[in-house]
């Protein structure tokens, strides 16, 4: 492909989309010390995930991807349900969602 | 579609005796009090197994194609469902998981069992995502089980995070891999491989990393290794058994079928060549030795006998991952004959442990100190259980690394490995004895020296694990040749 094509086409594009928001994702995971902040970078990974994965399956032209998205968003959600009643609890008992906080484990 | 249910019987009975309980938990508010949820669990995992030997000799692909039915699949079922019923069984003696919690924790159980048996059937992508989703999500609801306990909500919330992301990495990998090969089913993966004649790009590699990743956590190999210490030690001991040998054995499983069918071509004699292009045996000898390494030596500096465990654990998916460097039919029954011996000798040890901490509100070495000689059948056990764990000769570990290690020589290559695996065994003996020397070397505290008389249930069921443990060291024949059916069928 020439570049201008290139440059012009949607797939092109939502790789490098796709790739951003799942470092973006990753960055938020290692950096941030808020455990919710934790659970909405994991999120975002998901929905990087998401991304390409439509875009491929619109580029291929078969349905299996279409159908992994359903099952992501499914699974993203019951993790982040889960994830809230941990925290919840966690904070009922600290008073804060700082991960620093939570060292009672040597690890 | 008839056919297919037929297939999927085991997990249907499974999933029946999980809305039954369902039910009866909802209207029956009686049954919660005792022990019923628990036996439920028992019978449910015979059933299911009744069924696994029922519909045996059914092979090939089921559901157009997601999930696959073979000899192994077969034994990981059977041993799915031994596991879960031995869980079952040791929380019925055990104190951490309170009476009221007893029917949450057997729904959730059997509803893991489920979801390792869609992990190993799987023969496609989404099926494997969700097989491994269902017992991730499940995991950090058991691991936060004791909801009073901070210790076990934090073990839940690392165990989560690590989790999502390297789920969140598997299906990154997964999508790229579909994005190249336009497939998600392992045969159709390994199709388009073979049509592109060994020249992969770079992204293709960086996929099968990033697959590998979620595998990884499952079994806690190498980079994925760190939640393992830090959950099993905030858990309840019960639910630290079962994650010790259930979804690590799925993880080795799905990893085998993944390995087989996507990125393998069967040769003539049963031996499997990777597709051209893909260079598996230097990558798994790898992350088998720095698996071992890392697992050992962190075992020696602990206190928490749970902990040491937990290391000790890593270690042996350090030698189960040998298996994978050697690719021939004998080297993957040597795994199955590793993960039966490995199965008993840690639910036992484990369970030791579990009733320790039941009696000591800890499961420090110094409060094993003296146990041996408070309960001599226990000690006996433990000791049974350790030495085989170590792989000392005349016990079933010993055989399964004996067949592990011999399997690498054999094949020639790799001896630097067989060898180090060797001098990790020896490692590993150093911090095993320190529980022993604890046991029965040192005297009990003056004040708790009377003599720990353990329930009939528990001294039969540690002897059904002991026993096995004994056994199999001497007359491994037959489980050999009945694993290498197995494998060929």
């Amino acid at each position: 492909m020439i570049l201008a094509e290139k440059l012009t086409s949607m797939a092109y594009w939502s790789h490098f989309v796709s790739i951003a928001l799942f470092a973006l994702g990753l960055l938020g995971f290692l950096t941030r010390r808020n455990a919710l902040i934790v659970l909405m970078s994991l999120e975002l990974m998901l929905n990087a995930v998401n991304l390409l994965l439509v875009q491929i399956a619109m580029r291929t032209g078969t349905s299996e991807g279409i159908v992994l998205v359903v099952f992501v968003i499914t699974v993203a959600a019951a993790e982040v349900a889960v994830g809230l009643g941990i925290i919840l609890n966690l904070y009922r008992m600290k008073k804060t969602v700082d991960l620093g906080s939570f060292r009672n484990l040597s690890g | 579609m008839l056919v297919s249910l037929k297939a999927f019987a085991p997990e249907l009975t499974l999933v029946g005796f999980l809305s039954l309980l369902f039910l009866l938990d909802g209207f029956v508010p009686k049954l919660r009090e005792n022990r019923f949820p628990l036996i439920w669990v028992i019978v449910s995992c015979f059933a299911a197994g009744v069924a696994t030997a029922v519909g045996k000799g059914l092979s090939g692909d089921f559901f157009s194609g997601l999930v696959t039915e073979t000899g192994l699949v077969a034994f990981f079922r059977y041993f799915f469902f031994f596991a879960c019923g031995v869980t079952a069984y040791v929380t019925l003696g055990s104190k951490e998981i309170e009476e009221r919690g007893r029917s949450e924790f057997s729904l959730l159980i059997l509803c893991m069992t489920f979801g390792m048996s869609l992990m190993v059937l799987a023969n496609h992508f989404l099926m494997l995502y969700i097989g491994i989703e269902t017992v991730s999500i499940i995991s950090f609801v058991l691991a936060g089980f004791n909801r009073e306990s901070s210790r076990s909500n934090e073990a839940s919330f690392k165990y989560l995070v690590y989790g999502a992301v390297s789920s969140g990495l598997m299906i990154y990998g997964i999508s790229l891999v579909y994005g190249y090969t336009g497939a998600l089913s392992y045969p159709a993966i390994a199709e388009a491989l073979i049509k592109n004649n060994g020249t992969h790009p770079f992204v293709f590699y960086l996929a099968l990393v990033m697959i590998y990743a979620g595998f990884a956590y499952k079994i806690s190999s190498f980079p994925f290794h760190f939640w393992t210490p830090d959950v099993y030690e905030g858990s309840p001991t019960p639910v630290a058994t079962f994650f010790s040998v259930g979804p690590k054995a799925a993880g080795f499983g799905a990893l085998l079928h993944f390995v087989l069918t996507a990125l393998s071509q069967k040769q003539e004699g049963g031996v499997f060549t990777p597709i051209a292009g893909i260079q598996l045996a230097p990558v798994m000898a790898l992350i088998s030795a720095a698996t071992m390494v890392v697992g050992n030596l962190s075992a020696i500096a602990q206190t928490n006998v749970k902990r040491m465990l937990a290391f000790s654990s890593i270690a042996h998916v350090g030698y189960v991952l040998m298996g994978f460097v050697v690719m021939t039919p004998a080297a993957f029954s040597s795994i199955i004959f590793y993960l039966i011996a490995y199965c008993a000798m840690n639910l036992g040890a484990f369970w030791i442990v579990g009733i320790v901490t039941d009696e000591k509100k800890g499961s420090e070495l110094s409060d094993f100190k003296g146990m041996g000689w408070r309960t001599p059948v226990m000690g006996v056990c433990m000791a049974i259980f350790l030495f085989s764990l170590t792989g000392i000769p005349l016990f079933s570990g010993f055989i399964g690394k004996f067949l592990i290690f011999g399997n690498l020589i054999q094949s020639q290559s790799y001896l630097w490995l067989a060898l180090l695996g060797v001098l990790n065994s020896v490692v590993s003996l150093y911090y095993y004895t320190k529980i022993l020397r604890a046991m029965w070397l040192e005297k009990p505290e003056s004040s708790d020296s009377a003599e720990l008389r353990l329930p009939l249930s528990q001294l039969v069921g540690l002897l059904g694990l002991a026993l096995p443990t004994v056994i199999l060291g001497l007359f491994f024949s037959p489980v050999l040749e009945m694993a290498q059916r197995w494998i060929t069928q």
